[in-house]
């Protein structure tokens, strides 16, 4: 276990390093000159020239990228060239309500999805498992911000039982503020649904025609036994696996979900320091994310081998 | 007018008023201007409220009533919507977005501040006076006035500010800049401060008010970059948590010189999204949005729980053309075209459900009350082709128009996209995020307006903010080298016109000087003024007192909940 995990690590270490070089690299083909974005159109050419010098952008490339990773990894992750004040200041309040709005919609929709794709393959090819396909597929074909809009329209407007700005007020308990979050987990969910629902489904389909399935029916144990011992422990495994790769996109990818429910979250801020030429702000927040990212499937590594010791042993030799 | 009235009068003209307050008191006895008007311009001079009074008494006028009402203190706080969310960090002298502005204006404090019906009204200064010419202009400062800080405001800490704005690096100095150096501003006392202007202008007190939005007053030991990390305003609210792109919460700060404001705070949400403030507001999570439009608000139109708050005044989109470039616009006559191919009424209509003033392709919007003797250019295709004929283009011409994804401004491209087309001019579109249409250097080569779009491009779109008196839409986008002139326009007798118009200080004279412009502008169109829309906010059927400013400022200290 301890060989699978090193390695995995080590993978995830070369991994980050690649998203370091690739962020940090786009980040400088992005047109405009820092200095003069902080100092608008009217500085004069030495101004800008000289907060240039100061901030360091007028070196080497590859000084510039080991100055800033160097110091990301000691946890400096700079200043913020728009808003004059450090990175991690206004990061880490974005991460966190990343995180409580991730965490809100994973509770919703991993067990919501599992347990539909389950009772669809249970009930293959009834009336149960084609309504929860169908409703799943259409949910998922529909646009986040269409789903959003209509839950606003329901739930915030027409009948305002749900706020429709997520950001609880300060000092709000925790059930206020998962409160607060529902309308935007609702739209998550709605995403997510049909995509994991049918993992889960065709997951549960292939354990339940498995011979060792078969073989536990005939040993006359009960039915909840053998889903709960054989069935479900082998069909959760690709779940696992399509649930992890959704975690980057729960933290940093839900722009348009953050900007509907006036949410600050870490794509919001992304986007903002994109649009806004704030590099710092921009690398750090990649990075920032690439790192959760990766924690999550580390963690969904671990699992799937928890659950899967062949994995463990074939990654460990 | 009885005997005493008179001898007052009398009194007042020969012992107090100077040239300026003597012209003003002729041409109102004269019948050359109104009531309305005659305070208006008292509170430019700086005319005491008994003055003011004495003036009404001897017309038979009544007295009015400048004492504003307002509500009983309350544990109430106001939650508000700013979009967009300020750019950049809050510092006044370098505020130039509307976020900035209005985050800085709630708990900030000017000398003066201009009202809907650009009356000019005390705030941090009491009184006002010119010398004879309109270059000194030297303010008495209220006693009293406490910072946030818990300091006392003295002539030492307004002297400091203003040297700050008429520095380089100060956005205010597309106001002053041609009229103020930091030398300028002296300190005569320890409660009165002098301004020496480099050229008369008779309207100078209007840019010390809350529409020069820079002009926020700081303690003289102020440092720059610690505006959100300490409250050191002098406003009825005080800033006492700022949080990036999220908020900002302010609470009533008991030691403000007006007494105690009605509300117990402010909080306020920034909003990238225009639909995701209306949702607030609809689902009673916020009780104002400090701006609206029809365009990206339309939901809050025709609502009956939302009241509007409308302030007329000179907010609009300019459309230059510019007149050096190797292209068709260097004739005047095709930029005459362009514009009579407007259906102005049309578009107001489409495009602000007509909660706009038409304009006439001059920054002389119908507020200011000038020029309006000049006849309103109108559609007239027929005579657009004969003009694009006499050019040398009857067959048209390829041109690129560039802008920002603003407002309305990306319909208003398409309107004129369309509308060129009758006079065969294929015109392109490039829509640029604001920050990219900004971008760039403003100053220097290749023409002296640097390489940004928005002042070198062909022809462009760009959004102007309201303005109580029309000076930096005179000097800065139309004079000479103005610093914002992105047609690049130059005409002499426009140039001296402007100057004459800025040192006169009759009403009589201000108009003379506004026609001038007016026709020269109709005839040399370098810029068309397609309209002026009223200034939108909305709220909740709960606020009460609050009124829109033409400039976007959120004042609050007379507003209340109910």
């Amino acid at each position: 276990m301890a060989r699978f995990l090193l390695k995995r690590l080590g993978l995830a270490v070369i991994t980050l390093f690649l998203v370091s070089v690739i962020v940090f690299a786009v980040a400088q083909l992005l047109p405009g000159n820092i200095g003069r974005n902080v100092l608008g159109g009217f500085a004069t050419q030495q101004s800008v020239n000289l907060l240039n010098h100061q901030l360091g952008v007028d070196r080497p490339v590859y000084v510039q990228y080991w100055s800033w990773i160097s110091k990301f990894v000691q946890g400096n992750l700079g200043s913020s060239l728009e808003y004059r004040v450090s990175v991690s200041s206004l990061l880490g309040p974005s991460l966190v309500n990343s995180l409580k709005l991730a965490g809100v919609a994973f509770v919703l929709v991993v067990p919501l999805s599992i347990i539909g794709g389950v009772v669809a393959a249970l009930r293959r090819g009834r009336f149960t498992d084609r309504a929860i396909t169908l409703t799943g597929l259409s949910l998922t074909a529909v646009p986040e911000f269409v789903s959003a809009i209509l839950l606003i329209l329901v739930f915030g407007l027409l009948f305002k039982v749900l706020p429709v700005d997520a950001t609880a007020p300060a000092g709000a308990g925790f059930f206020t503020q998962v409160r607060f979050l529902l309308l935007p987990s609702m739209a998550l969910v709605m995403v997510l649904f049909g995509y994991i629902a049918r993992m889960a489904r065709t997951g549960t389909i292939d354990a339940l025609d498995a011979d060792y399935t078969r073989t536990a029916y005939l040993k006359g144990i009960h039915t909840s036994t053998v889903i709960r011992r054989h069935v479900l422990r082998n069909s959760l495994l690709p779940t696992i696996a399509v649930i992890a790769t959704q975690m980057g996109y729960l933290i940093g990818g839900l722009v348009v979900i953050e900007k509907l429910f006036n949410y600050n979250g870490i794509g919001q801020r992304i986007y903002t320091a994109a649009t806004n030429k704030d590099f710092t702000m921009l690398q750090s927040s990649v990075l920032v994310i690439a790192v959760v990212y990766l924690t999550a499937t580390i963690i969904a590594d671990i699992l799937y081998s928890v659950l899967n010791p062949r994995i463990r042993h074939a990654a460990a030799t | 007018m009885d005997r005493d009235t008179r001898r007052l009068l009398d009194d007042y003209r020969r012992n107090e008023a100077g040239p300026s307050e003597n012209t003003l008191i002729d041409e109102f006895i004269a019948g050359e201007f109104g009531r309305r008007e005659l305070v208006r311009r008292a509170s430019i001079l700086g005319l005491s409220v008994p003055a003011v009074g004495l003036l009404l008494r001897a017309a038979g006028e009544p007295v009015p009533a400048f004492a504003a009402a307002r509500a009983a203190a309350s544990s109430a706080r106001i939650r508000v919507g700013v979009i967009p969310p300020p750019v950049g960090a809050i510092e006044p002298s370098t505020f130039e977005d509307q976020g900035g502005l209005e985050t800085g204006g709630i708990c900030g404090e000017f000398l003066t501040r201009a009202t809907q019906s650009k009356t000019l009204l005390p705030e941090l200064a009491i009184s006002w006076k010119a010398n004879a010419n309109s270059t000194v202009w030297t303010f008495k400062l209220r006693p009293g006035v406490t910072f946030h800080t818990g300091q006392m405001m003295t002539a030492d800490d307004v002297v400091a500010t203003w040297q700050r704005l008429a520095s380089p690096g100060s956005q205010a100095l597309s106001v002053i800049g041609n009229y103020l150096k930091p030398t300028g501003v002296v300190k005569v006392d320890s409660m009165t401060v002098a301004f020496h202007l480099e050229s008369p202008v008779s309207n100078f007190p209007y840019l010390t008010s809350s529409t020069t939005y820079q002009a926020i007053i700081l303690p003289a030991n102020y440092q720059m970059g610690t505006f959100t990390s300490k409250a050191q305003t002098t406003g009825a609210f005080q800033l006492v948590n700022y949080n990036p792109g999220v908020g900002a919460t302010y609470n009533r700060f008991s030691g403000w010189w007006g007494g105690t404001a009605p509300l117990a705070g402010v909080d306020v949400t920034y909003y990238s999204a225009p639909a995701a403030a209306d949702a607030a507001l609809l689902g009673g999570q916020i009780d104002l949005i400090g701006q609206i439009q029809l365009a990206t608000d339309r939901s809050l139109f025709n609502n009956s729980s939302v009241q509007l708050f409308k302030a007329r005044g000179a907010t609009h989109r300019e459309v230059p053309m510019r007149v050096d470039d190797h292209n068709a616009f260097s004739d005047y006559r095709v930029r005459q075209a362009v514009a009579l191919t407007l259906d102005r009424p049309a578009i107001i209509k489409t495009l602000f459900n007509n909660l706009a003033d038409i304009g006439n392709d001059s920054p002389f919007a119908p507020i200011y009350g000038l020029a309006r003797s000049v006849p309103q250019r109108k559609k007239n295709i027929a005579m657009a082709k004969q003009l694009m004929a006499a050019a040398g283009h009857s067959k048209g011409f390829s041109i690129t128009l560039t802008t920002e994804m603003t407002g309305e401004i990306p319909e208003l491209a398409q309107i004129i996209q369309r509308s060129v087309k009758a006079i065969n001019i294929n015109m392109k579109l490039t829509i640029l995020t604001a920050t990219a249409y900004f971008a760039g250097t403003s100053t220097g080569p290749p023409l002296g307006w640097g390489n940004t779009p928005w002042l070198n491009a062909p022809i462009n779109i760009t959004d102007w903010g309201s303005r109580v008196v029309p000076n930096v839409l005179l000097t800065s986008a139309l004079q000479t080298k103005g610093v914002w002139n992105a047609a690049h326009y130059s005409n002499p007798k426009f140039d001296s016109a402007v100057k004459s118009f800025l040192a006169s200080s009759s009403a009589k004279d201000q108009n003379k000087y506004a026609v001038i412009m007016q026709n020269l502008l109709l005839h040399d169109t370098p810029v068309i003024f397609p309209y002026f829309y009223y200034y939108l906010a909305a709220g909740s059927k709960h606020v009460k007192g609050y009124e829109a400013d033409a400039l976007g400022q959120l004042y609050l200290s007379r507003t209340s909940l109910v």
